[in-house]
Formats: structure tokens, sequence, C-alpha cells
């Protein structure tokens, strides 16, 4: 297309059209690039993307369900344990019921004592979902400090490998049965038993990653320029190294997750709820017909969440990364 | 590299040493041994103060305490000499109470409630003294009375004094790993016994292939008499043909899993029904039987404990193992691990070299969501999710040891394979990317080479290399056995040994297994490091080469 417009059709002289621009030797000096804010184009890059729309209301929809809805829900597993008729029963025939209540907390059937198993999930990922992210908090704390003064430090890294050695040979079941049975099976003892060398692994992730980094030819430049270790692990690796931790922090959390179900098969179990209790009391229940819903929700509802909160930090970890910010 | 090798095989032994240590203080040091009792009928049938005791010779027997009675400590120094038979015998009946004090702890009432007899006192006080400096604890149990006026005593409520001490975690580790292996000699049995010559027999003609004719085949052996083994060295149609048990691997006794056997023993021995033949018992007895005479060991007066027994054996090599049609529990961990790890690297690595060539197109989004998949369910979940469309498809989903069939294997197989090939597509797919994208392959194109020729002769060999440092892991991790599989499957494997133990309390085993993990793990890695300087020759491990 042409863009070229024929000024004479305007019938205005030339002094009218144009004026005369003195040289500005200051401006001649700034440099003018596109504004960049990092965590803008993060955002920019991640809501790009459909898909990741459509995953992160799902996100807000579990979290509201996990956190929220159990307010309402007044759950309480025994509550209607002495209702006749009333225990293992398909979604319809809970609705039917239970005439009285709205239909949202029978819509997947009734567990073992009679309760909803809806509540029940929601209760058990409120308590699932908090083991995952306050585990996943410290260790990641824990173990991004730790491995960054691992990868900087020679002598600390001697020190490191053999512990690394050491305690990665440790069954990690024995120590966390270990540290149940000192501490007994509550939130909190398991939290210390998950956090309690878990963060040693992503130290070592966090290690190698800076050694890579840490010796990249602008590093050398920079340190032959005089800046201190401080300031190159603060402003030339961090940056490299946020969407290296995203990532890391989108496969920890559902991985928390589904080690708390895994122990929970294996008799770990906390005494509250939780959805590994939840899928472990359930089992019977897989093969009996009409009540497979009872074990199959849990499971289906647990691996959603697990695969959107993985979906989300993997794709979060994708637009943290500067090389896709172009 | 020999010499690195080396040396590296020596730093991983040292590492395997801590963390034996490691969970020797975890499991003896941290948790509660009374725990240990929780399944051990002995315990509940026993009551009182034999209960009391019998707790400290458990905890004796498996290695807490050192643990020793008033009556050891006088048949000790009667043997060295020090007091006579006499003095002994007076000296070992201890009051029923240290004090001259009722059962309610009141000045002396009955006239069984007395302390002790000056020329008991003696002893005892010595006794006390010499083990308290030695930092012992001395405990005396009070006769525990049904009735105080008529002095009966509860059932097992007789009077006791001994004392014990912790063992402190260093002579429990140096006698862990002195006795990992034994060598089998005739000066096993105690030298008080009378036994007979103690000696090694050499024959060439296996008494336990006796048929009942009589008549012996040829098969050499040697038979010791003063050993722990009776057989020492036979021949059978097992492979490897020929066996010993002249050095023996004892990795630590079971307490409640597999009550007195080893873990190598109970890992190894074979499972499921009885193979039954006809064999002849050294008193000449035929009968069809499943016991492996090869396998007697010694028991102290096991000859005459009953008839059964001594119908069978003339001597107290009475202690045999049963010969069983299946697999042993590593066996099955070994052979569905194996072939399950064959089966990821047949199918993940051609799955990944797709993803890889067809990058953002369709099949390798397909293959991301089942990776996604495999990441992010929790194992548990899959799992199950096999089991279920596998029973719908009439594959048995549960493992029967008396009754095998080939069929019986498919789901624990897939199960473990599955993630297997996800984890192995992942790597596979990024490493491959990762040398497409670098500036040596676009060198190659420039120069003319074929795009399959870059492939397979730059790409693949440079991706696969990290991928081959696993396989000696994954080959040997498929003896530790998989924990749910396993479960879910009731697969009689090795994987659930741990979770077990952990659950009984059984520490024997969980450090026996701790030391095979930990050993495995080492080796592996050392393994992994072997084949891919084998590979790929600019790795070296030696800094001459450089």
């Amino acid at each position: 297309m042409d863009k070229r417009v024929d000024l004479s059709e305007f019938g205005l002289s030339d002094a009218e059209l144009f004026s005369r621009v003195d040289t500005d030797t200051l401006s001649a000096e700034k440099i003018t690039a596109p504004r960049y804010s990092y965590w803008h184009s993060v955002f920019r890059v991640f809501f790009k993307k459909k898909l990741n729309i459509v995953i992160l209301s799902l996100l807000a929809i579990i979290v509201v369900f996990a956190y929220v809805y159990p307010l309402f829900a007044n759950y309480d597993r025994f509550a209607h344990v002495l209702v006749e008729g009333g225990k293992h029963l398909s979604p319809e025939k809970a609705i039917a019921q239970h005439p009285n209540d709205s239909a949202i907390h029978w819509i997947l059937g009734s567990g073992g004592a009679g309760e909803s198993t809806f509540d029940a999930i929601w209760v058990g990922s409120r308590l699932s979902l908090s083991l995952a992210f306050i585990c996943a908090l410290i260790n990641m704390t824990i173990g991004v400090i730790v491995g960054a003064i691992w990868g900087f430090s020679k002598k600390f890294d001697m020190v490191m490998q053999e512990v690394y050695n050491i305690i990665g040979n440790v069954p990690y079941i024995l120590l966390i049965s270990v540290v149940v049975m000192i501490l007994s099976a509550s939130f909190w003892s398991l939290v210390f038993a998950l956090t309690v060398t878990g963060w040693l692994a992503i130290a070592y992730f966090i290690r190698t990653q800076v050694i890579i980094i840490r010796d990249r030819e602008y590093n050398i430049a920079s340190r032959c320029l005089g800046t201190s270790t401080f300031r190159i692990a603060l402003k030339n690796i961090m940056p490299f190294m946020v969407s290296v931790i995203v990532t890391l922090t989108a496969t920890e959390i559902p991985s928390y997750i589904s080690y708390e179900v895994f122990l929970s098969y294996i008799g770990l179990t906390m005494s509250d709820i939780s959805l590994g209790k939840l899928i472990g009391t359930a089992q019977p229940s897989m093969f009996t017909p009409g009540m497979q819903i009872e074990f199959w929700a849990p499971v289906a509802i647990t691996s959603i969440i697990t695969i959107v909160l993985y979906v989300v930090g993997q794709n979060l970890g994708d637009a943290s990364d500067p090389r896709t910010h172009m | 590299m020999t010499k690195y090798l080396l040396r590296r095989l020596l730093h991983g032994l040292i590492s395997v040493v801590i963390v034996v240590a490691v969970v020797m203080l975890l499991v003896y040091s941290l948790t509660d041994r009374e725990k240990i009792f929780g399944n051990d009928p002995m315990f509940t049938k026993k009551a009182s103060n034999l209960r009391i005791i019998y707790k400290y010779e458990q905890w004796e027997k498996y290695g807490y305490i050192d643990y020793v009675t008033y009556n050891e400590y006088l048949i000790d120094r009667t043997k060295s000499g020090e007091i006579s038979e006499e003095e002994r015998a007076a000296a070992v009946n201890i009051a029923p109470t240290a004090e001259k004090i009722d059962v309610n702890g009141n000045q002396v009432v009955s006239p069984y409630a007395k302390g002790d007899a000056p020329e008991v006192s003696k002893y005892v006080h010595q006794f006390v003294e010499y083990y308290e400096a030695q930092g012992y604890t001395a405990v005396r149990l009070n006769a525990d009375y049904y009735s105080a006026k008529t002095g009966k005593l509860n059932n097992g409520g007789k009077q006791a004094l001994f004392v014990y001490k912790d063992v402190p975690l260093l002579k429990r580790l140096l006698t862990y790993f002195g006795n990992i292996f034994t060598v089998d000699n005739v000066h096993y049995v105690d030298s008080s016994t009378d036994i007979g010559a103690r000696k090694l027999t050499f024959t060439l003609y296996d008494p336990a292939y006796t048929k009942p004719d009589g008549t012996t085949p040829f098969s050499p052996a040697i038979i010791g008499n003063g050993t722990r083994h009776k057989y020492l060295l036979y021949f059978n149609d097992q492979f490897p043909y020929i066996h010993q048990n002249l050095l023996n691997i004892s990795m630590g006794t079971s307490y409640s899993i597999n009550k007195g056997v080893d873990v190598y023993d109970t890992m190894t021995l074979t499972q499921g029904k009885y193979v039954k033949q006809v064999i002849t018992y050294p008193t000449g007895l035929i009968e069809e039987s499943a016991d492996d005479l090869h396998s007697a060991t010694y028991i102290a007066g096991s000859h005459d404990l009953s008839e059964t027994i001594s119908d069978r054996f003339t001597d107290d090599y009475t202690n045999i193992s049963t010969i069983k049609a299946s697999k042993s529990k590593i066996g099955f961990s070994f052979v569905i691990g194996l072939i399950s790890v064959i089966l990821a690297y047949l199918l993940g690595v051609p799955l990944g070299i797709l993803m890889a060539k067809q990058k953002d197109r369709f099949l390798d989004k397909l293959g991301t969501i089942y990776i996604i998949f495999i990441i992010a369910v929790p194992s548990l979940a899959y799992i199950f999710m096999f089991q279920a469309i596998g029973r719908a498809a009439g594959l048995p989903s549960i493992m029967d040891v008396n009754n095998e069939s080939w069929k019986m294997y498919i789901l624990p197989i897939v199960s473990l394979a599955l993630p297997s090939i996800a984890n192995l597509m992942k790597w596979l797919r990024r490493y491959l990317i990762d040398q497409m994208n670098s500036d040596y392959v676009r060198f190659a194109r420039s120069g003319g080479l074929s795009e399959g020729e870059i492939f397979t002769k730059h790409i693949f060999k440079n991706a696969a290399i990290p991928i081959i440092h696993g396989i000696p892991g994954s080959v040997l991790g498929a003896l530790v056995g998989a924990i749910i599989t396993e479960r879910v499957y009731l697969v009689p494997g090795a994987g659930n040994l741990l979770t077990n133990a952990i659950n009984a309390n059984d520490n024997g085993v969980i450090v026996g297994l701790t030391l095979f993990y930990a050993l495995l793990s080492i080796v592996s890695l050392i393994l992994g490091d072997v084949l891919m300087g084998t590979v790929d020759p600019r790795i070296s491990f030696t800094n001459k080469a450089r």
C-alpha cells in the first residue's frame, strides 16, 4: 500500500507545514531503547498463551475450593455416621438421601462413614496443598541459599559433597519414619521430616547450575573489572537462576503432594484427613461395584491439582527465562 | 584409570560405613526400643520379672546392650579359678529382696522378705561395683509376690540381678562390619560340647544323594563336623552347580520380619510351593520331602528336642531350609525390574528421538502430555489406573506365587516401565534438542553432511552419553525392587522389605538393607562413569591424559 500523501491537497504553504528544529546536543546523548521491565515481560509472555489463562483460572478455582469452600461446608466426618443406609452411596442416591443440603455436597456420593466425599476431598486438599506449599517454601529457601554458597565456595563444596554422598544414601523413608515415630504423626512433624534433608537435593541442583554459569566469560570479565562476588551473584547470576528456580518449584510442589499420598499408602499417615489418607482409606472401594467413585474421585482430583500446579509452574518458568522475552 | 577407580571405590566404601553409622544412630538410639516387642508372641506369653529379663536378653541378642547376669559373673569367676565351686553355689542364691523389707516397702513382716545372706551379699556387692565402675547400670528385680503371707510368687516373678550397658555406636559398627563375612571353621561349635572329632571330610559320594535302594551316586562334597554348616561344598543341579557354605555373608539378623534369619537369606531364599522329592535322611529314613539336606546348620541340643527330628537326624545339624518352586524375593524384583528397564530403553529411546525430530509438532505435544501426566500425577494414582485398566482387559491384577503364569508379570512390568519411558523421553529429547542447536551441527550441515549422517554420527552420539551413564544404575536398581508397584500387585519381591522392617521396628533388617542399597548406589555410579568413559573417549578420569 502506498502511504505517501500528496501535500498539495491541503493547500498549505511550506512555512505552515515545516518548522526548523535546532540541534539538541543533550538529547543526542540520550540512548533510547524500548522500556524493559523484567516482571512485566514475564507476565506479558505468560499471558500471551491462551492455555495459561485457562490453567490459571483452574488453579484459582482449586485454591478457592481448598481454602474457602471448607469454611462453609462444615465438614464433620462422623456427622452422618448414624444415618441408616447413608454409607457408600452413589451421587444420585446421596443427593436424594439429603434433600435439605445443597446438591454440591453430595455430587460425588458418600463415603464409608456416610460423609460427603466432595467435602472430604477439599478438606484433604487444603491440608495437602498447605503441606506442599510450606515444604516447598522451606526447602527452596534453604536449598537456594545453601546451593549458591556451595557453588561459589570450593572449601564448602568439599564438605558438602561428602554430606551429600552420605545423606543421599540414607533411605528417605527411614528418615521420615524415624521422625514421625519420634514426633508423632502430625502435620508439622511431616513438614519437619520432609524438609530436614529435602533441601539437600535442591541445593545440589542449584550448585550445579551456579557452577555452570559462574565460570562463563562475562562473569570472568566482570570479576576482572573488580565486581565483588556478592554483586556477581546478585546481578549476574540471579537473573539466570530465576527461571531455573521457578521451574524447580513447579516440579517440587506437586512432588510433595505425591509424596504425601505415597507415605499415607505405606502407613506413615497424618492423623488429620489429607488427600493421601483419603486415597488410602478408600482403596478397598476400588474394585467394589458401585463404590468405585469413592476411590477414583480423590485420585482424579489429586491428579488434576498436581497437573495444574505443574503446568502453571513450568509455563511460568518458561516465561521467566529472559531469552523468551524477545 | 584402575588406580582412580580403586580410590573411588575406597572413598565410596567409607561413605557406606558412615551411612550405616547414621542409620544405626537413627534406629538404635532415636527410636523406642520397647517397640520391637510389638509383634513378638514370646514376649506376650511371659509375665512379671521374666518378661523384663526376656526384654534385656533380646536387646542383647539384637545388639542394643551389653548384658551380664549375676550368675554369668559367678560362673566366669569360677572358671578363672578366683572362687571355688562351693563358694559359687553358696553365693548364687540371692534373696527375694535386696533389703529387709516386705513387698510394700515396710520393715520386715514376712519371713520371705529378707536381705541377702552375708556370703551372698559380698559377691553381689563385688559384682555391682565391678560393673558400675565400667559404666554399667545394675538392675535388681525383687521377687514379685502373689501373696506376701504365703510367699507364693506370681508367674515368672522370681527375683533377678543383672547389669547392662548400651552398646556404644563405634563398637556396634565395628562388630557389624567385622561379622559381615565369616569363614566357617571347625571351632564354631562351643568347645565344651562333645561332638566327636572336629574335622572336615572330603567325600566323592555325597550322602545327601543316597537313593532309596541305599546306593549313593558320584558327587563330591566337603562335610564338616564342628562347623556351623554341615555341607561346606557340594554340587547340585541348580546354577552355578557348585555351592559353598564356607564363606558366609551376614548383613543383619531379623527380629520380626523373618525371625532369626539374616537379611541376605530373607532376600535370596526361594518362595512358593514346596518341591518334594524322595530323600534319605541321615538315619536312613526315606521320605518324600522338600527339605534341603545341604542347608543343614548346627543348633546345640536340637537333636533330642522332638521325635520328628531324632527320627531323621543323627546329630545336631538339624536346622534346614526347604526347597520351594518359585523365585526368591530379590529374584522376583530383579526379573520384573530388569524386563521393565529393557522395555524402557527399547521404547523410550526411539520415542525420545521421535519427539526431538518432530519438535513442536503433534507427536512432540502428545509426548509432552504423557510426560506431564507421569511427572505430575502421584505414582500411586497411575499405578492404580494401570491396574484397573489391566483388570478390565482380563489380565491377572495380583501375583500368586503358588500359581505362576507369565501373564501375572505383565502389569507390574508395564507399571514400572511406563514412568521410566517418560523419564527417558524427557531427558533424551532435552539433550537432543540442545545438541541440535549447537554450532558444530550447523558447521557439519554447511560442510555438506546429510541430515541422517549429522543425526546418527554427531547429535545422537553426544546426546546419548548422559543416558548411557544411567544404565548401570537402572539395572542394579532393579535389584532393590519397587515399593508401590510391588504392594499394589502383591509381588513377593524385595521392594517392600524396608517399609515392612520399619513398620515392625526390625533394626537388623533396616541396617542390612541400608548397607545393600548404599553399596548398590556406589557401585552403579562408578560403573556408570566407567561405561561413559568407554563410550566417549574424550572423558578421562585421570589428569595425566589431558
